[in-house]
């Protein structure tokens, strides 16, 4: 009880001396400064945004299960620009903070590394963390959840099949010989080489909800991202079931409904190649 | 401005529901040190809450896709023109089979004698324009397959070729298109 | 995180009475404003033949997606047949443009080529949206469909090719009529 109190009037203080901060803060660059502004909490009621206001309009998808008869919308929200960090989460948490808190959309790291906050931003899908709030233009940015999903409310799709796919093709080492030294698996250089560009793959489903393969058949075929993941075990040196992974593939739907469209590896938040992934499994197939 | 932000929120949830949070019983307990919700709650079992979920999902919208994506991708993506072109063929190809069969017993004549004969009687620019309409996609569908082809060797992969490689053939479908209907 | 939770708490109500007013109007606008401005969301009129099914989910979350039985004939061997027949039409359909004038084996290639292509072209489009889990006799009748319109289609050639004066000549002469 005591630590909690100790804390609370820490808390306290912290807010008290915030102000102090800002001033200290004066001469940093704008985009820190957006985000020093967003924790003191700037409003955004018109007498505070001034004349040179950089107002930009989100288009937001919204979708209510509690009233579950109404159609999905599109609400707009207009912030201030030069109080809002650079990036489109920014602008969403700063929606949900100060207009209506009751946009509902999934978020975690801020950075680029879980995955959360996929979604599709003025047309192709992406990490709202990661992607930056064209400034230049004041055409309306519109956000949707990633497409052809189950909505669960708002931004937030249902991934439900993606994981259950996900886990249908055991993503884990499979072996059965110990390793000659009783201690660990080792692998040469050349063949950890061939997992780059796989296994900084975060199963964000932007490029599964890009493919429009994924859309008519997202039951039965796998879609790049599992894919990915796929062939993440096919390359691993230290697997033993590679052809049983192969067999498990090697049906009309599965792994063959990609037609190289290549959306996949054109929305990759992370930079990495679905589309050479799963063009290697072909090949490796194929012969 | 942390105070003008706070009473703003708080300002809101008072119209959200405006019963529930006035009363200085609320008040009392917001600032007393253990944290309460003025909620109900009640157990139920995991048959229960999937049967909740499952009349939750059967509800739920499916978010737009074809509407919304980038038209760059979806709408002049090579692959599928390559399915409407191929098909556009196929389809002419089928429907002149079956036709050439029926032919003698419905009285048609689809001999290439009579086909070449009705095609040379028409006026020069629909000539033309027939013909491109018949070379564009044809070319479109050659070098695209081509592209297809090396595609699925692995080659071309990289993000900006792919982009690159699709407005290359776009273009070259259309200089090539137009070759073949004027100049031969 | 308690601590958290409080302290916001704290601020809220020591701070409400006071900004209430003030922020009032600003806040009431941007309400009035947003409600004006959402707007329904844009669905077309046009009706999908297949449009998605409300959500069902088999099994629990924890259970993998059923992983279907191994058919390489419809699988690595179909694509690999498939990117057979599309290289080999690429020489095929370049000799005659060389050549000038194509020899009737030459011809008969082409046509049992082009017939193969569209036939593993048209499986493709049914396999993609035709699924068989959703209309399975629809799928059927599709399939069986296509393999008797080759059947047809490729009657209809051989006739072509035997009593006329073949495709690449019909196209080469009709393009110059």
């Amino acid at each position: 009880m005591a630590a909690l109190r100790s804390s609370t009037s820490a808390l306290l203080g912290a807010a008290a001396s915030r102000p102090a901060l800002r001033i200290a803060r004066a001469g940093v660059p704008a985009a820190v400064r957006g985000m020093a502004d967003l924790a003191s909490g700037a409003t955004h009621s018109n007498t505070a945004s001034g004349e040179n206001a950089k107002l930009k309009t989100f288009q937001i998808y919204r979708w209510n299960p509690d009233q579950p008869t109404e159609k999905p919308r599109m609400q707009a929200y207009t912030l201030d620009l030069n109080k809002t960090g650079p990036m489109v989460l920014d602008a969403l948490i700063r929606i949900k903070n100060e207009i209506d808190p009751t946009l509902t959309f999934r978020r975690s790291c801020r950075e680029g590394i879980c995955g959360s906050c996929a979604m599709n931003i003025n047309g192709t899908n992406t990490l709202a963390c990661l992607c930056r709030i064209p400034a230049e233009d004041n055409s309306e940015l519109k956000i949707y959840p990633l497409p052809h999903t189950y909505v669960v409310k708002d931004l937030v799709p249902d991934l439900t099949q993606f994981y259950k796919q996900y886990k249908s093709i055991k993503p884990y080492l499979q072996r059965d010989t110990p390793s000659p030294d009783g201690k660990e698996y080792r692998q040469s250089k050349a063949d950890r080489k061939k997992l780059d560009g796989l296994y900084e793959c975060i199963l964000c489903a932007c490029c599964s909800t890009s493919c429009p393969s994924y859309w008519w058949n997202s039951e039965e075929y796998l879609g790049p991202a599992i894919l990915l993941q796929s062939y993440r075990w096919l390359a691993d040196s230290r697997d033993e079931k590679t052809l049983q992974r192969r067999d498990a593939l090697n049906n009309s739907m599965s792994l063959y409904r990609c037609h190289t469209i290549l959306n996949c590896t054109r929305t990759c938040p992370k930079g990495l190649n679905p589309g050479l992934a799963i063009q290697s499994i072909k090949k490796e197939m194929a012969l | 401005m942390i105070a003008q932000r706070v009473g703003t929120t708080a300002l809101r949830r008072v119209a959200g529901k405006p019963n529930a949070f006035i009363t200085a019983n609320n008040l009392a307990r917001s600032l007393s040190t253990s944290q309460t919700r003025p909620v109900a709650t009640q157990k139920i079992s995991a048959d229960e809450a999937r049967a909740i979920l499952d009349k939750q999902r059967l509800q739920r919208p499916v978010s737009p896709h074809l509407d919304i994506y980038d038209k760059q991708q979806t709408w002049f993506g090579g692959s599928i023109w390559q399915r409407f072109t191929g098909s556009a063929f196929s389809g002419g190809l089928y429907a002149f089979g079956i036709a050439y069969l029926a032919a003698p017993a419905l009285g048609w004549h689809l001999e290439s004698s009579s086909l070449i004969a009705a095609f040379g009687a028409l006026p020069a620019a629909v000539k033309a324009s027939v013909k491109f309409l018949a070379a564009w996609p044809f070319v479109f569908h050659a070098f695209n397959g081509v592209r297809h082809l090396t595609l699925d060797l692995g080659y071309g992969m990289a993000r900006q070729t792919i982009v690159k490689g699709g407005w290359y053939v776009w273009g070259a479908s259309f200089v090539g298109g137009l070759a073949l209907a004027l100049f031969y | 995180m308690a601590s958290i939770a409080r302290s916001s708490l704290l601020r809220q109500v020591a701070s409400a009475p006071k900004s209430a007013v003030a922020t009032k109007p600003a806040f009431q606008k941007s309400i009035i404003a947003n409600a004006a401005r959402a707007t329904a969301f844009h669905t077309t009129a046009r009706r999908p033949l297949l449009p998605p099914l409300p959500q069902k989910v088999e099994g629990t979350v924890n259970d993998a997606a059923p992983v279907p039985p191994t058919d390489p004939s419809h699988g690595s061997y179909h694509w690999t047949f498939d990117r057979l027949v599309a290289a080999s039409l690429v020489p095929i359909t370049l000799t005659p443009f060389a050549a000038g004038s194509v020899h009737p084996v030459l011809d008969a290639t082409l046509c049992a080529t082009l017939l193969i292509h569209s036939h593993t072209g048209f499986q493709n489009i049914i396999v993609d949206y035709v699924p068989k889990y959703r209309v399975p006799r629809a799928r059927k009748a599709f399939s069986w469909g296509l393999n008797a319109a080759t059947v047809v289609v490729g009657l209809a050639l051989y006739q072509y090719e035997t009593n006329d004066i073949g495709l690449t000549e019909t196209i080469k002469r009709i393009w110059k009529a």
